[in-house]
C-alpha cells in the first residue's frame, strides 16, 4: 500500500515518526480495516480493544462505559478486562472513531447527543475519558444522534441520524477540530434543497449514518438509516407500527471532500449503513449493505458519476436477516457480513466486486452486530449489541466480545468474555489500541515477527 | 385504506420466518433463485388508489408559506413509484403569532375558551408556556419536550409513530393526541383521568417513559436554574418563580390558545356561507349525521360544534387489542412498494409485550368502564393522523371502514365485549358515502394552522449549551 496515497500532508510529517516508533518498539501487523485513511496507522499485534458499552439499568453500576480489553496474547491478562470507564448515564453508546492523530477516541452516544472524547495515548491500557462535549446539538443547530466520528485531517467529521424537531430522519454532517471545538454542519440534501447536488431517482429523503472518504477521488460518501424514533425504540412495536417502518433511509449520498458539498444523491432502498472501501491503489470502489432489504451494494463511479449496484443477496433476504456491520479485508478479497438477528457472519469473495460469492459462514451468538478485524485479516473480533431497544430479549440476549482465529478456511474461537457475567452492558463497537503508536514499549514479551513498516 | 389489489407476486411471504419453518405460500425454490432484489415481479406491491390522500405519512402541502405535514412526507411509500418530498430542517423558520387574540374572538365554530379564574390569559405566560413547551431540557437526560410527540406541522401529534415513544425509547402503549382545542376538553388524556390543563402537565413531565423527571421539585429546580428562565415566571405571575401551580398555569396557558375553528364547515354550516364547501362535502355531512350516525358522539350544536361529546366509549377496539389473538405474521413495509412479513415468534425475540390497557377502567376501577377511550374531537383530524388510542389506523379511510363495519365484531373473542357501545353498529355505506364522508371532514381544519405553526417554529428549541 502506498502511503502517500492516503496520509495527508500534516500526517505525513507525523510517518516518519510513526514508522520510526513502530521499529522501535513492538514491532505488529495488524490494524481494524475500517479506518480513515488518515488515520496513523499501527501495524502488528494490537494489544488492546477498546469496547464502548452500552450501560443496562440494574446491571453493574447501570451506565455507558468503554471498556479496555487486553488482546495481546503475551500478555498475562490476555483475554481479561482491564479497565472501565463509565461516563454516566445511559447515552445509548454506539460508534466511536479515533482523531487522526490516534491519540483519542471520539465515542458517540445517540439518545444524549453526547461525545465522550478518551485519552488513549497517555496509557494505552486504560482510555480515559478527558472531555465531554454536550453541546452537540445546540452547536450543530439541531443535529441528534452523533454517530459516526469520523477522522479526517486535524478534523473529525460525525454523521447524526436525526434531528430536535422532529426526532425523524433528517440529519447533518458535523465538523469538529480535534481539539474539540465546532466548525461547521453540512445537512443532507432534501428536495426542497438540494444543495447543488444531482438527484439521480425518486429519493433525497435527507437521512444519515455512516460516513467513509475516498481522498484519491476526492469524494466522501455517507448512507442513511433511521431517526432517533425508530433507532431507540422497541424494535418488536417498531415492527409492528406501520409509519415507522416508512421512516428509513433509501439514499446515499456522494460529497465533495474538499468543499463538503454535496455532489450526488442516489437510490439505495433498504437502509443502507455501513460503508467499507476498498484499500489497493486504483480499487476506488465501496461496500454498502442494506439493512432491510439484505443487499451488498457495490459503489463505483462509471464515466465521472456514481452509480449504486446490488451485487449480491444476504443469506435469504426473505428472512431479514439483517445485516448490520461488515468489514473489508486489507488485500479487498473478502466482506465479512454479520447479520443480526441469526447471529452469524458470512464471508463474501469480493476479489470480482460486480459478482460477491459466499464463501464462508458461522453462527457466532444468538446476536451479532460488529465486526474488527486485524489488518492481516488473521484475528476477528466480534460483539453482539445493535441498539439497548434492538437487542434480543431474555436468553437470546447475548452480550459478549470474541476473538476468532481466522485460517482462511476455518474461524477458531481463542476467548469470550460475558458481559453480563462482568456487569458491564451490552458490548457495541470496538477499536484496537498498541503502545507502538505512541513510542511506548509493550509490557510483554517482545514478539519475534519480522518488522513491518507502517501500512497506511 | 382501500387497495387497488395489484398483488404481483407473494415471495416475500416468508420474511422473517426461520429457515425451518416454511409457510405454504412460500416456494424455497423461489428464493434460491438468483434475481434483482428490486425486481417488481418477486414481491407483493400494492398501490394505494389515487384519492386516498390522508395517510398519517403526509401529502403535505403548504399555505402562507408555511409547511403543513411532515417535513419528511412518505405519502405513496407503499409504492414503488414512491418519490421523496423532504424539506430541510432550516426550513422550519417563523413568525410569532398574537395567539391571545383568541379569548376576545374565538374562531367561528368554537363558543368562547373556558379559562379558570385563578389563571387568566395573559401574553406573559402564553410566551413561557411556549418556551417550556419546546424545551427538551425539561426531560431527564435534556433530550425531550412535550413538541418531540406534539409536533407542530403534524398536527400538534406525530405522523411518524402509531404510539408515543418516550424518554431512552420507553414504549408508550396509546398515540399522542393532538393539542388543538384541548381548551374545550372536559377530560384529558385518552382515558380521561386529569381534569386540567394546569394539572395535566406533570403526567408526561414524570411519565418514566415520556420525559422521566423524577419528582416535581427536580423540574422545578432544574428550571430555577436555566439562565435563559431568569425573570420569566416573575415577570408572568407577579413576582413568583416556578413552582408546581406556575409550571402548570404557563404550559396550560400555551396549550389553552391552540383553537382552531372558522373552517370551511364553520363558515358554511355556521357562516352561512353557501360555497364555502363543496356539494361532495354537504352529501358528506349529511351522512355524517344521519346514515354514519358519526354525530351521535362528535356532537354538532346550534351555534358550535366541538365534534365530540367529551364521554367515553367503548368502540370494540380495546377490546380486540387486550382480548383478540393476534395473527401469526404482520405484513411490514421495508422499503418503498416492498413489503414483508414478520412472523409473531420473531417479533417477539426482538420486542416487549405489548404494554396491557384497559382504558377508563384504569381510572375507575369500575369493571363496565373497561376498554372506553375518550371521543376525540374531529376538528383538524386530516391534519391529525394516524389515529385511534391507539394509532393503528393510518388514514380516514381505515377509520370509516371501521365504523362502517360496525367496529370490532364481538366473536373475535372467546366472550363478548359486554360493554362496547350500543351506538356501534354496521352502518352500510356505499363507496360513494364513504368518499362524500371523508370529503366532508376534510372541511374540518381550521383556518389559522399556518398561523400557530410558523408561531412554534418561530420558538427557539430548548437544548444544553455551554454558552452561559
Amino acid at each position: 500500500m502506498n502511503i502517500k496515497k492516503f496520509i495527508s500532508k500534516p500526517l505525513a510529517v507525523l510517518a516518519p515518526f510513526v514508522a520510526a516508533s513502530v521499529l522501535a518498539t513492538n514491532p505488529v501487523m495488524a490494524d481494524e480495516t475500517c479506518m480513515s485513511p488518515y488515520m496513523v496507522k499501527i501495524v502488528g499485534q494490537e494489544d488492546f480493544v477498546y469496547v464502548w458499552t452500552l450501560g443496562v439499568e440494574g446491571l453493574g453500576d447501570g451506565q455507558d462505559k468503554m471498556v479496555t480489553v487486553d488482546v495481546n496474547p503475551k500478555s498475562e491478562h490476555y483475554g481479561k478486562v482491564i479497565n472501565s470507564e463509565s461516563v454516566g448515564g445511559r447515552n445509548e453508546a454506539h460508534h466511536s472513531g479515533f482523531t487522526d492523530d490516534r491519540k483519542y477516541l471520539w465515542a458517540g452516544g445517540l439518545d444524549s447527543n453526547k461525545i465522550f472524547i478518551f485519552d488513549v495515548h497517555t496509557d494505552p491500557a486504560k482510555a480515559t475519558l478527558v472531555k465531554t462535549i454536550d453541546d452537540f446539538v445546540s452547536k450543530s443547530g439541531g443535529v441528534v444522534g452523533p454517530h459516526t466520528t469520523y477522522a479526517l485531517p486535524g478534523r473529525m467529521i460525525i454523521t447524526g441520524l436525526s434531528n430536535n424537531q422532529d426526532h425523524g430522519g433528517r440529519t447533518a454532517l458535523v465538523e469538529y477540530t480535534n481539539s474539540g471545538e465546532y466548525i461547521s454542519t453540512y445537512w443532507m440534501p432534501t428536495d426542497d434543497n438540494l444543495q447543488g447536488a444531482h438527484k439521480g431517482g425518486q429519493f433525497a429523503d435527507g437521512y444519515g449514518y455512516d460516513i467513509r472518504a475516498l481522498p484519491s477521488k476526492n469524494v466522501m460518501l455517507t448512507s442513511s438509516f433511521t431517526g432517533w424514533s425508530n433507532y431507540m425504540m422497541d424494535f418488536g412495536a417498531m415492527l409492528g407500527d406501520a409509519e415507522a417502518m416508512k421512516r428509513f433511509g433509501n439514499t446515499m449520498v456522494i460529497w465533495d471532500l474538499h468543499t463538503r458539498k454535496p455532489k450526488q444523491v442516489l437510490d439505495v432502498p433498504g437502509a443502507p449503513l455501513e460503508i467499507r472501501c476498498a484499500w489497493k491503489p486504483g480499487n476506488d470502489y465501496c461496500f454498502s449493505t442494506t439493512a432491510l432489504t439484505s443487499q451488498i451494494v457495490l459503489l463505483e463511479e462509471e464515466n465521472d458519476v456514481w452509480k449504486a449496484t446490488n451485487v449480491a443477496d444476504i443469506g435469504v433476504p426473505a428472512n431479514i436477516p439483517l445485516p448490520v456491520d461488515i468489514s473489508i479485508q486489507s488485500d479487498d478479497a473478502l466482506l465479512w457480513v454479520n447479520t443480526f438477528l441469526d447471529g452469524k457472519t458470512r464471508a463474501f469473495d469480493i476479489t470480482d466486486p460486480h459478482n460477491p460469492k459466499q464463501v464462508y459462514e458461522k453462527q457466532i451468538g444468538n446476536q451479532v452486530n460488529m465486526v474488527s478485524s486485524s489488518w492481516d485479516g488473521k484475528r476477528l473480533y466480534y460483539t453482539t449489541s445493535l441498539l439497548g431497544n434492538w437487542d434480543k430479549k431474555a436468553q437470546d440476549n447475548d452480550q459478549f466480545i470474541k476473538l476468532y482465529h481466522w485460517d482462511g478456511k476455518e474461524m477458531t474461537e481463542q476467548f469470550a468474555i460475558d458481559f453480563h457475567a462482568e456487569k458491564l452492558g451490552r458490548a457495541h463497537q470496538m477499536r484496537f489500541g498498541a503502545y507502538s503508536l505512541y513510542g511506548k514499549q509493550a509490557k510483554v514479551e517482545q514478539a519475534k515477527s519480522p518488522i513491518v513498516a507502517m501500512s497506511k | 385504506m382501500r387497495y387497488s389489489g395489484v398483488k404481483i407476486s407473494l415471495l416475500l411471504s416468508l420474511c422473517f420466518y426461520s429457515s425451518y419453518g416454511l409457510s405454504k405460500d412460500n416456494d424455497v425454490r423461489e428464493q434460491e433463485k438468483p434475481r434483482d432484489f428490486y425486481n417488481s415481479e418477486h414481491f407483493t406491491i400494492q398501490a394505494p388508489e389515487a384519492e386516498d390522500s390522508s395517510s398519517a405519512s403526509g401529502n403535505a402541502y403548504i399555505i402562507d408559506g408555511v409547511r403543513i405535514g411532515a417535513g419528511d412526507d412518505k405519502a405513496g411509500y407503499e409504492t414503488t413509484g414512491y418519490q421523496t418530498n423532504s424539506v430541510a430542517i432550516s426550513a422550519r423558520q417563523g413568525t410569532k403569532a398574537d395567539l391571545i387574540r383568541v379569548i376576545e374572538n374565538p374562531p367561528l365554530g368554537l363558543p368562547k375558551i373556558p379559562v379558570p379564574v385563578n389563571n387568566p390569559l395573559t401574553v406573559e405566560k402564553i410566551d413561557l408556556g411556549r418556551k417550556l413547551f419546546f424545551d427538551r431540557r425539561l426531560s431527564l437526560n435534556d433530550t425531550f419536550s412535550c413538541a418531540m410527540c406534539h409536533i407542530p406541522e403534524q398536527g400538534f401529534t406525530s405522523h411518524e409513530l402509531e404510539k408515543a415513544v418516550g424518554f431512552e425509547g420507553r414504549s408508550n402503549r396509546r398515540n399522542a393526541p393532538t393539542i388543538y382545542n384541548t381548551a374545550y376538553l372536559e377530560r384529558l388524556f385518552h382515558d380521561a383521568r386529569e381534569t386540567t390543563l394546569e394539572n395535566q402537565i406533570w403526567g408526561p413531565l414524570l411519565a418514566r417513559n415520556e420525559m422521566a423527571m423524577t419528582s416535581m421539585g427536580q423540574v422545578i429546580q432544574k428550571v430555577k436554574d436555566m439562565p435563559d428562565y431568569a425573570g420569566l415566571f416573575e415577570a408572568a405571575f407577579d413576582g413568583k418563580g416556578p413552582n408546581i401551580v406556575t409550571m402548570g398555569k404557563a404550559l396550560a396557558s400555551y396549550q389553552r390558545v391552540l383553537v382552531s375553528g372558522n373552517s370551511a364547515f364553520d363558515r358554511w354550516y355556521f357562516g352561512k356561507e353557501a360555497n364555502a364547501i363543496s356539494e361532495k362535502a354537504i352529501r358528506g355531512f349529511n351522512v355524517f349525521k344521519g346514515k354514519g350516525q358519526c354525530v351521535s358522539c362528535h356532537s354538532v350544536g346550534q351555534k358550535t360544534a366541538l365534534f365530540t361529546d367529551n364521554m367515553m366509549h367503548n368502540t370494540g377496539l380495546g377490546f380486540k387489542r387486550s382480548m383478540g389473538k393476534e395473527p401469526d405474521k404482520e405484513r411490514m413495509l421495508i422499503a418503498p412498494g416492498t413489503y414483508a412479513y414478520v412472523l409473531k415468534s420473531k417479533k417477539a425475540l426482538v420486542g416487549h409485550p405489548p404494554i396491557p390497557d384497559v382504558g377508563f377502567y384504569e381510572v375507575t376501577q369500575d369493571p363496565d368502564d373497561r376498554w372506553k377511550y375518550r371521543t376525540p374531537s374531529l376538528r383538524n383530524v386530516a391534519l391529525t393522523a394516524p389515529y385511534m388510542h391507539d394509532g393503528s389506523m393510518l388514514n380516514l379511510g381505515d377509520v370509516i371502514a371501521f365504523y362502517n363495519e360496525g367496529g370490532m365484531l364481538k366473536n373475535e373473542s372467546n366472550f363478548p365485549n359486554v360493554t362496547q357501545s350500543p351506538l356501534i353498529q354496521p352502518l352500510g355505506l356505499t363507496e360513494g358515502e364513504i368518499d362524500d364522508l371523508m370529503t366532508f371532514m376534510k372541511t374540518l381544519n381550521g383556518d389559522n394552522i399556518a398561523e400557530v405553526i410558523s408561531d412554534a417554529f418561530a420558538t427557539p428549541v430548548g437544548d444544553t449549551t455551554n454558552e452561559h
